[in-house]
């Protein structure tokens, strides 16, 4: 995972030139399908690059940075979903004087309810932001919960045993959303209010822009955390652990953090994600989805570098949906015999991990180590103990 | 029987079976391989086209089971596992490459059935297994026939083990990989016949789980936690451990969600997935080495003690 850094200057240039290759491919996709297909297939690509691009990069701090094979993400993926889909909803109809108890996620009720708040949400631009934002501090803080949680138990198991029983955990969080109705509806999905009701036909415009802020606060955010002590020591831990016991670092501790910021992360994508489809459906939080699909982005962009896994969530959306689009002209020859080319969607995924690992194990763009801080801070540093010492 | 005993039993020894694939590939190969969820499926569906096109009873299928789950392995070890291994990857990337393999393979099935439904005008996609079984003193005879095949297939695998020369220098390199590479044994072909051998397990033990529970393309994948909390439980170390964990596993989520529904109603049905997580955590958190882990030999040893020591 560490780079060879003696091989300098050329090195360099051949990544430089090869984000350089990816970002052409990608514009040129984007906008083959802009002539093709219009603005609307864009703003939909651009919306899942977001969230996904959310979820992806607090994977990458939990198994890019510190080495937990974290199989389970989306179980604070769930988290944020549930949440999002439970809390906000109940405290906007307690304060309408709605029902806001058990009966609120029924179906009967909920299908009522839900327009009635969206009406009073389209009215107030206060009232919408105020709600989005009370969505993603409650998305964060169950996500926070729920990576405590988990990380109480597992912590202390070896690489295999703790990504098995993470998983597992995402598996069965998913099943009681599905059979215990009073959260988020179970078999049937529970509307979540609208905060971007008030804009009518812009509103996947306004998603874009907003989701896309999110997501570069949180990506600025993972920067500063990843080059501060703390990153640091996520390093160690990952490269060594051995050494970072020697060295005085307390691994359930740091591990701890590391897993409770990294599930607010991923809530908050999950978060978002409802928000935008409008509804909770406990069903369609698969792992395959929020697992394994983020593990192939991060794979794809290179393990530990943020760029990188904004380069493959976006390579690899844009693929997805070419193939869901083009389905019945590129691929007739498969429909000739019955079979659905939807299930490339599979091979595409299996594939893109297979040739990673084989072919490409550092990924798009390689994690680059560089020093903490930069060098004329160092210099100014060092003199200024030279002049106090001397 | 009771009720829930017979599809307990058929559930139960298919979970062993596919859980004693994973612990055998983890201790020789250090890979946790997810691509048994695809290949016990793979198992079911040459299980279920053998019955529907040709006719006869599924048994008579379970050699070409056998085979096919076999070949799954060996492309699987050719094409990914051995330069991975040969590289001295990561524990973390084995697991992601099996992961793609499983991928791939569910894509093939899913088209598959799409091709049985567009060609033979089946309906692969709900299948009840059990159906096409015939009855044995009242009950199904797959509660009775499935036990004893992975008995036999267990006691077949044991006699490999322990009695032929290729059965020792596999437990050999289990043991100490440096010190059999040394003594002239071929590493290469213990890894390839390691994974001949659980993609067989594996398949074999998915055509069993589907008579058991509805089969459909995606029956791996709901059961894979199950599958590696059977590992988990017998301890990872041991492929009898492996087996035996599998077996608590499936029994205990038939007798415990049997029970439970009986006194708590019918809604306790969608939670199943939770008896056997359970007890594979409370198992972690008293023996943190799963079943095989149990100092069995040293509580007899001390209770013996004691006994002498009162004694005297």
């Amino acid at each position: 995972m560490t780079v060879n850094e003696s091989s300098g200057g050329i090195f360099k240039s051949l990544i430089a030139s090869r984000i350089t290759y990816v970002l052409a491919i990608i514009i040129a996709l984007l906008a083959f399908l802009y002539f093709t297909r219009g603005l609307s297939i864009i703003l939909t690509i651009l919306i899942q690059v977001t969230i996904f691009s959310i979820i992806t990069m607090s994977l990458n701090l939990e198994s890019g940075y510190s080495g937990i094979p974290q199989f389970g993400r989306v179980a604070a993926v769930i988290a944020g979903a549930f949440a999002v889909g439970a809390i906000p909803g109940r405290i906007m109809a307690a304060f309408m004087g709605l029902p806001a108890g058990a009966e609120y996620a029924s179906d009967t009720v909920n299908f009522r309810l839900v327009p009635e708040i969206n009406t009073l949400l389209a009215n107030s631009w206060l009232m919408s932001l105020g709600f989005l934002a009370m969505c993603l501090v409650i998305a964060a803080l169950s996500g926070a919960l729920i990576g405590w949680l988990i990380s109480r138990p597992a912590i202390r198991l070896k690489e295999g045993y703790l990504g098995i029983s993470m998983l597992a955990i995402g598996d069965f969080l998913m099943w009681v959303g599905h059979n215990w109705s009073i959260i988020v509806g179970g078999s049937v999905p529970v509307n979540v209010p609208d905060p971007f009701r008030m804009f009518g036909t812009n509103r996947f415009t306004v998603i874009v822009v907003v989701f896309f802020v999110i997501a570069v606060l949180i990506f600025v955010y993972l920067n500063k955390l990843t080059q501060s002590p703390f990153g640091r020591n996520l390093r160690m831990l990952r490269d060594n652990d051995l050494s970072a016991v020697a060295a005085g670092l307390d691994i359930v501790k740091v591990r701890t953090q590391c897993l409770v910021i990294g599930a607010a992360i991923a809530a908050i994508g999950g978060g978002l994600y409802v928000i935008y489809t409008g509804s909770v459906a406990a069903i369609g939080l698969t792992r395959l989805t929020f697992t394994f699909w983020p593990w192939a982005y991060m794979m794809l962009g290179g393990i530990g570098s943020n760029i990188g896994v904004f380069l493959g969530v976006i390579l690899l959306t844009i693929l997805r949906t070419m193939i869901i689009i083009f389905r019945s002209t590129w691929f007739g020859f498969l429909m000739a015999v019955g079979i659905d080319p939807l299930w490339l969607e599979f091979t595409l995924l299996g594939a893109v991990i297979i040739i990673v690992i084989l072919f490409l194990p550092h990924g798009l763009v390689p994690e680059k180590i560089a020093p903490m801080l930069p060098s004329k801070r160092i210099k100014k540093v060092l003199a200024d103990r030279q002049v106090v010492s001397g | 029987m009771a009720p829930w005993l017979s599809s307990g039993l058929v559930y139960a020894s298919g979970l062993a079976l596919t859980a004693g694939s994973i612990t055998l590939l983890y201790i020789v190969t250090r890979t946790f391989n997810f691509a048994v969820a695809s290949m016990a499926t793979i198992g079911f569906y040459v299980a279920y086209s053998g019955v529907t096109l040709y006719g006869g009873l599924p048994y008579l299928y379970y050699p070409l089971v056998l085979i096919i789950g076999a070949i799954t392995g060996v492309v699987c070890y050719y094409g990914l596992n051995r330069p991975l291994l040969y590289r001295k990857a990561a524990e973390t990337t084995l697991m992601m490459s099996t992961l793609g393999y499983d991928l791939i393979l569910l894509s093939v099935i899913q088209m598959y059935a799409d091709f049985l439904t567009h060609s033979y005008k089946l309906f692969p996609r709900r299948v009840t297994m059990s159906l096409f079984d015939f009855e044995l003193f009242g009950e199904r005879a797959a509660a009775f026939i499935l036990p004893i095949i992975a008995i036999a297939f267990l006691t077949i695998l044991h006699i490999f083990l322990t009695k032929t020369k290729f059965g020792i220098a596999m437990r050999a390199t289990i043991e100490n990989p440096t010190l059999a590479g040394a003594s002239g044994i071929n590493s290469d072909r213990v890894y390839l016949v390691s994974w001949i051998i659980s993609g067989g397990m594996a398949a074999l033990g998915g055509s069993f789980i589907a008579m058991a529970m509805t089969g459909t393309p995606v029956m791996g994948m709901f059961i894979i936690p199950l599958m590696f909390a059977g590992a988990i439980l017998g301890g990872l170390g041991n492929i009898y451990g492996g087996i035996l964990g599998g077996m608590v596993i499936g029994l205990t989520e038939f007798a415990g969600v049997f029970i439970l529904a009986q006194n708590f109603g019918p809604w306790v049905l969608g939670y199943r997935m939770g008896i056997p997580l359970f007890i594979m955590a409370a198992t972690l958190l008293v023996f943190p080495r799963g079943l095989s882990g149990i100092p069995l030999a040293k509580i007899i040893r001390n209770l013996f003690r004691r006994k002498r020591g009162a004694r005297a």
